[in-house]
C-alpha cells in the first residue's frame, strides 16, 4: 500500500466525519423530540421506535467500517461492489421513507 | 459605471487581489495571472447581472407613474409629470407631490410637507401674494412650492417655474424618500454574513497556524489558507440574490404587480399578516352615489345642489378628483340636475382635513351668503343645532335619536354616508374652521361601493396561503362588518379606534392578533397596529392608497399602493399594484415565495456542500506531504461552481415551498450546515484514500482527482438540496439550472485532459478513477437524500 504512514491519519479524518455527523444528528434528533413532546405530551419513544429513527445513522456507521475496509484491502472491486450495495440499502431507505412521507 | 465600481466593494475581491500581489511578489506569476483572469470574470459576470438587473427594475418602473393635473389652453387635464414644461399650470391637493418648482397663483389654505427639501419638520403654510424679499433663502419663498415636497393641506394652483434637474431639489440632488426600515430578509443575510464572516475567519486562521506548524512554506500556506477563505465566501451571492428579484420582478410585473424596492420581494411573498383598507380590494372601489336621503318624507333637492357645491372635483374631459364628489358629479349629470347652480357664486372654502373629517364652503346667492358643510355624519352631527325635516327647522336634540337610527341602519346596510348641513352665515373677507358651527342638517348622501364579485375567493386564496387578512378602516364598524358579512369573511373581533386608544402597548399587541376589523382608525393607530404585529413577530404588509396611508406605508415590512393611489402613498410603497384586487396580490406573493425559495437553496447549497469542502481541504493540508489544492485551483473551482448557480433563479419550485409563508431562519441554516457540510468532507476523505492507497497518487494526481470529485458532488448536490421530494421523479430541476449544471460538470470532467488544465496544475485520471468516480458520487448523492429524509423529519422549515 503506497503511504502507508498516512493511513493512520486518513482513518482519523473520515472516522471524525462520521462521528461529527452521528453527534449532530443525535443532537438534532434529541432537540427536536424534546421540542415536539413538549408541545404534544407524548411520551419517550422506546428503544424500537429509536432504533427505526435511527436507521440512517446506522447506515453511516457500516458504511465508515466498509470504506476503512476497503481502502485497507486496496481492491478497486470490493470498493465497487460495496458501493453498488450500498446505493440498494440507500435506494430502498428512501423509497421506504419517501412513500412514508407522501 | 456605478455598478461597475460597485462590484469592486466587495470585500472579496480585497483578498482575491492581496492573493495575487502576494503570489506576485513571491515569483508564482502563473498564480497571480490566474487569480486576476479569476478576479475579471467575477467582476464582469457580477456586472453583466446586476446591470440587467437594474436595467429591469428601471423599466419596470416606468410603469408607476406620477400624475398631475394641468391646465394648458384653459383646458383641465390629467398628464404624466414627466411631461410638464414651464408655464404649465398645475392644480395641487392634500396628498399631492409638487411635481416641480412652481409660483403660487391662489391657494386655499395651503400648506406643504417641505422636510425633504429644507429640512423643516412643521408643515409651510403658503401664500399667493408677492413677497419683498432680498436674496431669500428656499424656507422664505412662502408664495413658491418646491419640488418633491408634498401638500399636507389644503388647495392650491401654481404655475411652473422649473422643471426636472434645474428645479431646487434636482439641484441638490436630495431624495425623494426617507429611509425604509430595514426587511426581515435584509436582516436575515446580515446574520447569515456575520455567521460566514466568523466561520472563515476562525477556519483561515487556524488553516495558516496548523499550516505553518507542520512545517508547510510560509508563502503556501498564506496562499492555501486566503484561497480557502475566497472559497468559503459566495462572492456571486450579490449578483445572484439581485438577479433573482430582478427576474422575480419581471415575472411579476405579468401579473400586474410593480416591485419598485427590490429587497421587499422576499418579505412580500413571507408575509403572513396584510393589513388593507377595504375600498378596491374587498370592494369594487368605484363608488357611486345612490341617492340622497332627506331627514323627513319629501324630497329634499338643497342636498344634492348644495353638495355639488360644495365639492372639490374637476369638470374637464373627464371629472377628476376625490371619488365622492365624483360621484355626485356624475349622479347629477345622470340625472340632469345641474342647472340649478348657475344662481350660486363660491365665495370661499374652507378646506377639508383628516382631524375634522369634513369640507365646507361659502357661496353667495341673491346677495346672501352661505355656509354648507359636508362630511361624516359624527362630524357633522356635532356642529349642528338645527334640523331640516320636510321643510320645517327643528332643533336637533328633538330629533337627534331618529337621525341617528337612520344614519345606523343605513350604515347597517353597507352604504357609505355623508352629510349634509349648512346656514347663513355674515359676509365676510374670509371664512375659517371656527365658522363650522350652528350648522342645519339636511339630510344625507348615500354611496353605495359593492363587495367584489372574487373578494371572497381572494381572501380564502389568501388564508390558504397564510395570510391573515385584516381591515384597518376610517369608516364605522357597521359598515365593515356588512361587508364582510356579505362576502362571507369570518370576522373574529371587531376593535374600534376609540377603543384602542385606551389601551396599554401590552393590550395592542394582544389584542391585534384576535382582530379582523379596526375601524374608524386614525393614520396614527393605523402605525400602532402595524407596529404591535411586527413587534409580535409578524412579517407585516400593508395596502393602503390614501395621504394619511404613507406613514403605514414605511413602516410595514411591505407596503403596498396602487397606481391610482395619491402620489405620496405611491412614492412611500415598495410594491405598486397597477390594479387594485387581492387576487393580483395573491399571484404576487407566490412569486415572492419562488423567489425566497430560490435564495435560499444557493445559501444552503454554498453553506454545506462549500464547507464541507474546505473543511476537508484544510484537515488534508495538515497531514499531507503536499498542499490537496494548489490556491488557483481552489479559486477556479468556486468561479466554476458560482456559475454552475447563475440560472438556479430559474428554478422550479415545488408547491409545498409556496404554500405557507417562510422566515429567515439563520438558526435552521446553520443546523442545516452542521449536518449536510460533513457529507462532502466525508466522500472527500474517502477521495483521498481512494488517490492516496488505491492509486499512490503523486500531488498533481491527487488534485486533480479530488478537484473533479470536488466539482461533481458541490454542483450536482443541488439536484437533491433544491427540493424536499425526490429529486427528478417527483421534483424536476429548471431547464436551464439542469443545462448549466450538466454543462458546467462536463467542463471541469474534461478541464484536467485540456491545456488550461496543465496551466492549472491538473493531470489525466487513469480509467479505473471515473469508474469508481460515479460509483461514489451517487453513493454520495443517495446518502445525502436519505439524509435529508432524517434531517426534515426532525428539523421543520
Amino acid at each position: 500500500m503506497p503511504y502507508p504512514e498516512l493511513f493512520a491519519w486518513w482513518a482519523i479524518s473520515i472516522s471524525s466525519s462520521i462521528v461529527f455527523l452521528t453527534l449532530v444528528s443525535v443532537y438534532l434528533y434529541v432537540n427536536s423530540s424534546r421540542r415536539r413532546r413538549a408541545e404534544s405530551g407524548r411520551e419517550t419513544p422506546n428503544m424500537i421506535t429509536l432504533g427505526r429513527n435511527f436507521i440512517f445513522v446506522f447506515v453511516l456507521i457500516g458504511l465508515l467500517f466498509f470504506y476503512i475496509i476497503s481502502i485497507r484491502i486496496g481492491s478497486i472491486l470490493v470498493f465497487a461492489v460495496g458501493n453498488i450495495a450500498v446505493e440498494a440499502i440507500l435506494v430502498a431507505y428512501l423509497i421506504r421513507n419517501k412513500t412514508e412521507a407522501s | 459605471m456605478e455598478v461597475l465600481l460597485r462590484q469592486f466593494k466587495n470585500p472579496i475581491f480585497a483578498i482575491l487581489i492581496a492573493c495575487a500581489v502576494v503570489a506576485g511578489f513571491f515569483e508564482e506569476p502563473e498564480q497571480s495571472i490566474a487569480i486576476l483572469a479569476m478576479i475579471a470574470i467575477s467582476v464582469i459576470l457580477g456586472f453583466y447581472n446586476e446591470y440587467k438587473a437594474e436595467e429591469i427594475v428601471k423599466n419596470l418602473q416606468e410603469n408607476v407613474s406620477i400624475k398631475a393635473i394641468v391646465t394648458r389652453e384653459g383646458k383641465a387635464s390629467q398628464i404624466d409629470s414627466r411631461l410638464l414644461v414651464p408655464g404649465d399650470i398645475v392644480s395641487l391637493y392634500v396628498g399631492d407631490i409638487v411635481p416641480a418648482d412652481m409660483r403660487i397663483i391662489e391657494c386655499n389654505d395651503l400648506q406643504t410637507d417641505e422636510a425633504t427639501f429644507t429640512g423643516e419638520s412643521f408643515p409651510v403654510e403658503k401664500v399667493s401674494r408677492s413677497l419683498d424679499l432680498e436674496n431669500p433663502m428656499p424656507q422664505q419663498l412662502t408664495n413658491y412650492l418646491f419640488m418633491g415636497t408634498v401638500v399636507v393641506h389644503g388647495t392650491g394652483r401654481g404655475a411652473i417655474v422649473s422643471t426636472g434637474k434645474n428645479t431646487g431639489m434636482g439641484a441638490i440632488s436630495k431624495s425623494l424618500t426617507r429611509a425604509h426600515p430595514e426587511t426581515e430578509f435584509q436582516r436575515g443575510v446580515k446574520q447569515y454574513g456575520t455567521m460566514l464572516l466568523t466561520l472563515t475567519l476562525a477556519l483561515t486562521i487556524t488553516i495558516f497556524a496548523l499550516n505553518t506548524a507542520v512545517g508547510h512554506p510560509l508563502i503556501d500556506s498564506l496562499l492555501f489558507s486566503l484561497a480557502i477563505a475566497v472559497g468559503l465566501v459566495p462572492e456571486l451571492m450579490p449578483a445572484i440574490v439581485t438577479i433573482s428579484l430582478a427576474q422575480g420582478a419581471r415575472r411579476m410585473a405579468k401579473v400586474q404587480v410593480i416591485v419598485k424596492r427590490l429587497v421587499s420581494i422576499e418579505d412580500f411573498g413571507n408575509m403572513d399578516v396584510l393589513c388593507t383598507d377595504k375600498t378596491g380590494t374587498l370592494t369594487e372601489g368605484r363608488i357611486a352615489l345612490k341617492d340622497t336621503y332627506p331627514l323627513g318624507r319629501e324630497k329634499n333637492q338643497k342636498i344634492l345642489t348644495y353638495s355639488l357645491l360644495c365639492n372639490d372635483a374637476i369638470l374637464g374631459e373627464k371629472i377628476v378628483g376625490n371619488p365622492m364628489d365624483v360621484a355626485v358629479w356624475e349622479y347629477s349629470i345622470k340625472n340632469g340636475i345641474r342647472n340649478s347652480l348657475s344662481a350660486y357664486t363660491k365665495v370661499d372654502e374652507i378646506p377639508f382635513d383628516y382631524q375634522k373629517r369634513m369640507l365646507s364652503i361659502v357661496v353667495r346667492k341673491d346677495g346672501e351668503h352661505i355656509l354648507i358643510s359636508k362630511g361624516a355624519p359624527e362630524s357633522i352631527f356635532s356642529k349642528c343645532e338645527y334640523a331640516e325635516v320636510s321643510g320645517k327647522i327643528k332643533k336637533i336634540s328633538t330629533v337627534m335619536k331618529a337621525v341617528n337610527t337612520k344614519f345606523l341602519n343605513l350604515s347597517e346596510l353597507g352604504y357609505r354616508i355623508l352629510a349634509v348641513a349648512c346656514r347663513p352665515i355674515d359676509v365676510k373677507t374670509s371664512y375659517s374652521a371656527e365658522d363650522e358651527t350652528n350648522l342645519t342638517l339636511l339630510g344625507f348622501l348615500i354611496f353605495t361601493d359593492s363587495p367584489k364579485k372574487d373578494a371572497n375567493e381572494a381572501v380564502s386564496r389568501l388564508n390558504d396561503m397564510g395570510v391573515d387578512v385584516k381591515i384597518l378602516t376610517g369608516d364605522n364598524e357597521l359598515v365593515a362588518r356588512t361587508i364582510c358579512n356579505e362576502i362571507k369573511i369570518p370576522v373574529k373581533r371587531v376593535v374600534c379606534g376609540s377603543d384602542l386608544i385606551q389601551m396599554s402597548w401590552t393590550e395592542i399587541r394582544k389584542v391585534v392578533e384576535e382582530t379582523t376589523i379596526f375601524a374608524r382608525i386614525t393614520p396614527e393607530q393605523k402605525l400602532d397596529i402595524i407596529k404591535a404585529l411586527k413587534a409580535n413577530g409578524h412579517v407585516v404588509g400593508f395596502m393602503g392608497d390614501g395621504v394619511n396611508d404613507a406613514p403605514a406605508l414605511y413602516e410595514a415590512d411591505v407596503g403596498i399602493s396602487v397606481d391610482t393611489s395619491v402620489d405620496v402613498s405611491k412614492e412611500a410603497a415598495d410594491i405598486v399594484l397597477l390594479e387594485k384586487d387581492l387576487l393580483v396580490l395573491a399571484d404576487g406573493i407566490n412569486e415572492g415565495r419562488k423567489i425566497f425559495s430560490n435564495t435560499i437553496k444557493y445559501i444552503l447549497m454554498g453553506t454545506s456542500s462549500n464547507f464541507g469542502n474546505m473543511f476537508s481541504a484544510a484537515a488534508a493540508s495538515v497531514f499531507l506531504p503536499f498542499l490537496p489544492m494548489l490556491p488557483m485551483q481552489i479559486l477556479f473551482m468556486n468561479l466554476f461552481y458560482d456559475i454552475s448557480n447563475m440560472t438556479l433563479p430559474t428554478d422550479n419550485v415545488d408547491e409545498e415551498y409556496v404554500r405557507h409563508p417562510r422566515h429567515w431562519d439563520i438558526g435552521f441554516v446553520r443546523k442545516y450546515t452542521l449536518f449536510f457540510g460533513p457529507f462532502s468532507s466525508l466522500y472527500d476523505f474517502l477521495t483521498y484514500g481512494i488517490m492516496l492507497f488505491v492509486f499512490g497518487a503523486s500531488a498533481p494526481l491527487f488534485q486533480s482527482g479530488w478537484f473533479v470529485e470536488s466539482f461533481w458532488t458541490e454542483v450536482l448536490v443541488i439536484f437533491v438540496i433544491r427540493t424536499k421530494r425526490i429529486p427528478f421523479f417527483t421534483s424536476r430541476p429548471g431547464k436551464w439550472l439542469a443545462l448549466l449544471t450538466l454543462s458546467c460538470v462536463a467542463l471541469g470532467t474534461i478541464l484536467p485532459f485540456t491545456i488550461l488544465g496543465g496551466f492549472l496544475g491538473f493531470t489525466p485520471l487513469p480509467a479505473e478513477y471515473w469508474v469508481l468516480l460515479i460509483l461514489m458520487v451517487a453513493t454520495y448523492l443517495l446518502l445525502v437524500d436519505a439524509g435529508k429524509v432524517f434531517f426534515y423529519k426532525i428539523c421543520k422549515f
